[in-house]
């Protein structure tokens, strides 16, 4: 699995300082960390359907094994077919044992075998052809003969002396097509039109249209003739003539006495064989193949079930946090009593106590200045006694110097509380019609007169900006924002307060040249307690409120803050949107 | 006369250097910890002056009902609430109830003088028959120095002390903008700009309730603000 996405981690300390560095135009700005906040991960192309999909390819043996199943099952029909023909060669020999006049006689032998017939041709167990040789040996098969077998008799010079059957087996009836329903005609339709040929390339079908000629009479060459002449029951295999099909054959010595005088040959192709071990892989086949259909689609649909709760689980996730980080709302949580349920339920919890530990971090500066503001009442009323005592003049020098580090204690409290103090002015603060141009050209002339080593440029439309919101605010705001450009403002440079005005709202920007902001702060600078200030900066206390109480007061207005760097890299642009009230009260 | 002022304070080092800057300059103190001891005193004698904290031990808005306690006893006592506490809601709550101050602590102990001093002044004047009169007059506005009381067009405007003094602090100069630092300073509080704004609010909100037109108040964006003379 790859990495997990880049998060910013950790939480702003009370004082998270983070050195700028030199910045030239263009550089790269913070290393490592200026990779996005978070990147979608490379390999997720993947799904949890391909994956599971991908599982489902193991079930690809189940054929393989009902192949080798089927190969078992062939192997077993040939033995039980070797023996059937065993057997029946040797009751035939049995009948024949001990009856040597039957041999006695001159041959006269059949010259040619006769052609081949099929059964239509032949009546009923008359498969059985009379050899003029020996009427008797003929009568004695004609009862014998299997359908599907053929039977010789052979005299010791392998003359054929008898012969009947035929190896030929009558093609089955096509089944009739049962007037099936559109399914069942699909289903036919696809066995027709792509297994069966399929099965067809995987296993050799047996076939009919072979033939078996032999010439003359010396009938059977064959290690089973030989081996029955020899005394000994053989089972052979051979293919046919031209190949096509395959013979198995059994010989029976015939016995008159201690000597052999003949030999019963029973023949048969092993197509009955093949076509029954074709049938059973075809069914096997048919029913895997439905099975893994079946159970591809079941998957398929599972998966998508999951991956869709996951992937609103993720979204339900990314909604709840905002691109700032914040906990914009709660997570629903679902109900479901799965892992999947679960994992909602403490992403829930997670950003509960995210939440939590959010408003704690936002609570404390108002309760930490609550909690100081005693300890520091103390020693600053002891050292306010001490001063009105008759004290040496050294003594005055030190109380001079508690007095004036309890002051500078005593504005970083004030600071503290600010954001505090604004949240709770905000919940009651009115609104009012006035010129939001005024305002700013007001406060930039007052940022002149504090600021005197500063140039600030000024760029508002000329007329009157009519703005409903609270001027008391919107002139905090902009202190702040300018409080924030001067400090990080080149010197020399000029800080440029502009206004724009559109259809929908105005829009105030506050740029500076000078460093541009570190990428692992982007998005995070308007929270409370966040500063990138260099901790040397000697003007006083940060607590990395000042863009927070902007960021309150834009949403206030029902703006926003956002903090972008320069196009030229050479600088920021700090700006709040403020959208125009549409119905006032 | 020895004035008489009572602290009611829990935390016991603020309270003793309280009491004994007081002492040192002439007053009688009397020192309570919480907010029992305080009432039965009070309910067999009044003290000239209360200088109360709102949240005593366990008893977090103590001061509070102590405050109402006290005006039911006495319309007049000059009370000032000292708090650690500096919301906007607990300074509304807390004038609303009868104070005639709220500071936070982090005022220092000269400032706290000054401002008992201007309140035994004033409730002095109050009592006594018309006298040699400092009056400021500003249009309809008009400040009596020496009682710190207000009148708009005649009427009399309840403004605490610190207010009078922000009032005064921007009427003596009509049309000049007051910086909010100054401000601070003349009005004998330490406090941030937010506070100052809050502070401009209720001002004029109290001249308002007089008269709706009441405008002599502007504020000058970016830098303070400035009695308007004209109106």
């Amino acid at each position: 699995m790859s990495s997990p996405p880049e998060v910013v981690t950790g939480f702003g300390s009370l004082r998270r300082t983070t050195v700028q560095p030199a910045v030239t135009p263009g550089a790269d700005p913070a290393g490592p960390a200026a990779a996005p906040r978070t990147k979608r991960r490379a390999g997720l192309a993947l799904g949890i359907r391909a994956q599971l999909l991908l599982v489902l390819t193991v079930f690809l043996a189940v054929p393989w094994l009902g192949y080798e199943y089927v190969q078992e099952l062939e192997r077993f029909l040939r033995d039980a077919q070797e023996r059937t023909l065993a057997g029946t060669a040797q009751a035939v020999a049995t009948a024949l044992h001990d009856r040597g006049p039957l041999f006695e006689i001159p041959v006269a032998p059949l010259d040619t075998l006769p052609a081949e017939r099929t059964r239509d041709d032949a009546a009923p167990r008359s498969g059985s052809v009379a050899t003029p040789g020996s009427p008797e040996i003929a009568q004695i098969l004609h009862g014998l003969s299997r359908t599907t077998a053929r039977i010789f008799v052979v005299d010791r010079e392998q003359h054929v002396l008898a012969r009947a059957g035929s190896l030929k087996r009558a093609p089955a009836p096509e089944a009739p097509a049962p007037d099936a329903s559109y399914p069942a005609r699909f289903v036919a339709w696809l066995d027709r039109e792509a297994l069966q040929p399929l099965y067809a390339r995987l296993l050799q079908s047996p076939t009919e249209d072979f033939s078996d000629e032999r010439p003359g009479r010396a009938v059977a060459t064959g290690k089973d003739v030989e081996g029955a002449l020899a005394g000994i029951l053989t089972i052979d295999r051979r293919p046919t003539a031209d190949g096509k099909a395959v013979i198995v054959a059994a010989a029976h010595p015939i016995w008159v006495g201690d000597e052999v005088k003949g030999a019963v040959i029973v023949e048969e192709t092993t197509n009955a064989v093949l076509a029954e071990r074709n049938r059973a892989f075809a069914r096997l086949f048919n029913i895997v193949l439905a099975a893994l259909l079946v159970g591809s689609v079941a998957l398929t649909l599972y998966a998508s079930w999951l991956s869709m709760r996951i992937r609103r689980l993720r979204d339900e996730a990314e909604a709840a946090i905002d691109a700032r980080g914040r906990v914009r709302g709660k997570l629903p949580g679902s109900s479901a009593r799965d892992e999947i349920g679960d994992l909602s339920r403490s992403f829930g919890n997670a950003l509960a106590r995210l939440t939590q530990y959010a408003s704690y971090q936002e609570a404390m500066a108002g309760r930490l200045s609550h909690e100081l503001r005693t300890p520091i009442a103390v020693v600053r009323s002891s050292i306010d006694n001490l001063a009105l005592q008759p004290l040496p003049d050294d003594a005055r020098v030190y109380i001079g110097r508690a007095q004036e580090g309890l002051g500078r204690l005593a504005s970083i409290i004030t600071r503290m509380t600010e954001a505090t103090r604004l949240e709770e002015s905000l919940a009651e603060a009115e609104r009012e019609r006035f010129d939001l141009a005024r305002v700013i050209v007001g406060c930039v002339d007052g940022y002149r007169a504090a600021y005197p080593g500063r140039t600030f440029e000024l760029r508002v439309p000329s007329g009157e900006a009519s703005y409903y919101g609270a001027p008391d605010l919107v002139a905090q705001m902009l202190d702040k924002l300018c409080e924030n450009a001067v400090e990080f403002a080149t010197p020399g440079t000029a800080i440029v307060v502009a206004l724009q005005e559109d259809e929908t709202r105005f829009r105030i920007a506050v740029t500076n040249r000078g460093p541009s902001l570190p990428a692992t702060m982007q998005g995070r600078l308007f929270d409370s307690m966040v500063s990138v200030r260099d901790r040397h900066v000697d003007s006083g206390p940060h607590l990395g409120l000042g863009l927070y109480i902007v960021r309150l007061i834009a949403e206030f207005h029902g703006g926003r803050a956002i903090a972008a760097n320069r196009d030229d890299g050479d600088g920021v642009t700090v700006s709040v949107t403020l959208p125009r009230v549409r119905a006032e009260r | 006369m020895t004035r008489r002022i009572a602290i009611v304070e829990d935390e016991p080092a603020i309270r003793e250097n309280y009491a004994d800057v007081l002492r040192k300059h002439g007053y009688e103190v009397a020192t309570y910890a919480n907010r029992a001891d305080a009432l039965r005193a009070f309910k067999s004698r009044l003290p000239d002056l209360a200088v109360v904290d709102i949240g005593l031990r366990d008893d977090v808005d103590g001061g509070f009902a102590l405050c109402r306690e006290l005006r039911a006893l006495s319309a007049s006592v000059p009370i000032i609430f000292l708090s650690a506490r500096d919301s906007d809601f607990d300074v509304v709550a807390g004038l609303r109830l009868g104070a005639d101050d709220y500071l936070t602590k982090d005022v220092s102990l000269p400032q706290l003088l000054a401002r008992i001093a201007a309140l035994f002044r004033r409730s002095d004047l109050l009592a006594a028959p018309q006298a040699s009169e400092e009056i400021l007059e500003r249009g309809s506005l008009s400040l009596d120095l020496k009682r710190l009381t207000a009148h708009w067009a005649g009427k009399r405007v309840d403004l605490t002390l610190t207010e009078f003094w922000m009032v005064h602090a921007l009427a003596r100069f009509p049309g000049h903008v007051k910086e909010r630092d100054a401000l601070m300073r003349e009005a004998e509080i330490v406090v941030d700009d937010g506070t100052i704004t809050s502070h401009v609010k209720r001002i004029r909100k109290k001249f308002l309730a007089l008269d709706p037109a009441f405008d002599c108040i502007e504020t000058v964006y970016g830098m303070g603000y400035r009695w308007n003379a004209a109106a």
